[in-house]
């Protein structure tokens, strides 16, 4: 009886593996060496994955049992802005944030590229010395700009009245947060720059030389030939721009946080969608809540990355 | 001819000094940082911005490296300083091993079922970091790790993306050298070290020096996982320093300054590797 199970269990399941492995004598070692990585994915990627939506689905404050709400997390996180009152106002400061910081950094970004690829010599320098903001720490880059930013004896604002221009509250007013935020995030456009540049160097240098003999001039030239080209790279850089925008944090973090009081800066005008998460999990212990928002957060990527493959070329030229 | 190559020579220069007042630009806050961190507290509220430090009494120009001694000593910086080193020296080796075997196995190991592995493997870095945030919080504290540097080790010791990437690599290595070693007798253990892993240097620093990036800057695990200040890392003591003494820019700017200098020499010496790594790769480092 127990030998006959054994053999429909090795002839259903485990035939295939040995006879193959005896076809090959390695599948074992070769099931050996990704076991770390697919031990990694099961506890630290998928449990969390699965996770995460099943307890967008209770209550659960991390430290007892969750308990099955249903619905419940979603319908007021949506409606009831009572209880709930700042979900569609991060995300509101989200999409401001991305609409603000996303084209001015890509502007800031190609702009660069053009001038860095226009000259000869010297392009390395450039490109380190426009690369250094990417790879500060986001708490030390908030920590900089709390200091320029500063009301009396900011650099900024005494930058500002040296050439005549009215000093701003940066962090202290409302209107001002979303502005300063976006004049960070184009000083990090290193990234976009350095893509642009790749992007710019795959342009075949005939297609300017056609041009030139056809008399077309410069603008033309960047109008018909170097944007068009730059589609794919583009699509590229928006798509994970984005992404990135949509999960901005560390700064943000550490410009508001003051010591316990209102997290996401005066009028919260600063409370971005993952700092609002933050604040439900680890504030408030809302752990239900905040899996509810990292899920829909989840879908809304979701559906920028589909409609990229939707209007991306796949296969360029 | 002549007329030609001064409107060049002339377009030329104003594009270095458009590009120079540009550098000059982004990185004044690193000088600034730097510049501040230098000063002591009553010379650093100036109406006029110094860049060296000026007693504001005597008018003399001096350097101070008291910030630094004060936020390594008594705002818990050097201890962060050495837990971020512990962690960053574990995790990479760690991470390189396992990402480099799994992607080995990836490329040239046949087993059944293994390329529905690989793309199941992959579509979870379509998830955003941020959605596995709190149930991976949870698995720490189950696995007993929460509140430990273990804790900021163990949950980052594999990167699909590198898997991806070095096994991309791997394809692109000749069979031969292998099934030469093979013929001799050599195990696959023996091949993966002493013949993969010897080839693939390069792309083995272009995931070190992502990962040292990503790890040394990382905010928002150690601030999940860590409450005691004797474990901070130094993204965390920064952040601490940050928001209960924003207005002492002298303290703030000497601990931004410890956290970053450490990553600009890092980069200083691999630009080349990594400016190029992103080009290939789209890889934000």
């Amino acid at each position: 009886m127990f030998r006959d199970t054994l053999k429909i269990v090795y002839n259903r399941y485990l035939k295939k593996i040995t006879m193959s492995s005896f076809r090959h004598g390695e599948s074992l070692i070769g099931i050996l060496f990704v076991t770390p990585v697919v031990l990694y994915f099961l506890i630290f990627l998928l449990y969390p994955v699965l996770g995460a939506l099943y307890y967008s689905f209770t209550e659960w404050n991390m430290r007892t049992r969750p308990v099955w709400v249903g619905l419940w997390n979603y319908k007021h996180l949506l409606f009831d802005r009572i209880n709930y009152p700042y979900f569609w106002h991060s995300l509101g400061v989200t999409a401001k944030y991305t609409g603000i910081a996303v084209p001015l950094s890509f502007v800031t970004a190609l702009v660069l590229a053009l001038l860095i690829n226009a000259v000869q010599r010297g392009q390395d320098f450039f490109k380190v010395a426009f690369y250094l903001p990417v790879i500060t720490a986001g708490a030390a880059v908030a920590t900089m700009w709390r200091w320029i930013y500063d009301p009396l004896y900011g650099l900024l604002n005494i930058g500002l009245k040296a050439v005549g221009l009215q000093p701003q509250r940066w962090l202290g007013e409302p209107r001002m947060i979303i502005p300063a935020l976006a004049i960070i995030s184009a000083w990090q456009c290193g990234f976009a720059m350095i893509v642009f540049l790749a992007g710019l160097a795959s342009i075949p240098s005939r297609l300017y030389e056609a041009a030139e003999i056809d008399g077309a001039g410069a603008w033309q030239k960047f109008r018909y030939i170097t944007l068009p080209m730059l589609k794919p790279t583009t699509f590229f850089l928006l798509v994970t721009g984005l992404i990135a925008a949509f999960q901005v944090f560390d700064i943000v973090y550490v410009l508001f946080r003051t010591g316990g009081g209102t997290i996401g800066g005066p009028g919260q005008a600063g409370l971005t969608y993952v700092l609002s998460l933050f604040d439900h999990a680890f504030r408030y212990y809302e752990m239900g809540i905040a899996c509810a928002m990292s899920f829909i957060l989840f879908v809304i990527i979701l559906i920028v990355t589909c409609l990229q493959f939707r209007f991306v070329p796949q296969s360029y030229e | 001819m002549v007329r030609l190559s001064k409107y060049w020579l002339c377009k030329r220069l104003v594009l270095y000094i458009a590009l120079l007042i540009i550098a000059i630009l982004m990185v004044s806050p690193f000088v600034w940082m730097i510049s501040t961190s230098l000063k002591n507290g009553p010379d650093v509220f100036t109406p006029i911005p110094t860049l060296f430090p000026i007693n504001q009494k005597t008018g003399n120009i001096y350097v101070t490296l008291e910030n630094y001694h004060y936020v390594l000593v008594k705002k818990g910086f050097a201890i962060a300083f050495f837990n971020s080193l512990i962690v960053v020296g574990i995790v990479i080796p760690l991470k390189l091993f396992f990402d480099a075997l799994g992607g080995y196995a990836f490329a040239r190991i046949p087993f059944p079922g293994r390329d529905k592995l690989f793309l199941l493997l992959l579509s979870s870095m379509m998830v955003p970091g941020i959605a596995l945030l709190i149930p991976r919080v949870y698995i720490t504290k189950v696995l007993g790790l929460y509140n430990s540097l273990w804790g900021l080790i163990i949950p980052m010791s594999v990167s699909v993306f590198d898997v991806f990437l070095l096994r991309q690599f791997f394809l692109t290595l000749p069979r031969e050298l292998e099934e030469a070693a093979m013929i001799d007798g050599a195990s696959r253990l023996r091949i993966f070290i002493q013949i993969i892993l010897p080839l693939s240097r390069p792309v083995l620093a272009v995931v070190t020096i992502t990962s040292f990036i990503w790890h040394w800057n990382d905010l928002i695990w150690p601030l999940v996982i860590i409450n005691t200040p004797s474990r901070y890392t130094l993204p965390l003591a920064l952040a601490l320093l940050t928001s209960g003494q924003s207005h002492k820019p002298h303290l703030t700017m000497a601990g931004a300054a410890i956290a970053t200098i450490p990553i600009l020499i890092v980069f200083l010496i691999f630009q080349k590797h990594i400016l190029k790594g992103i080009a290939l790769t789209g890889l934000k480092m």
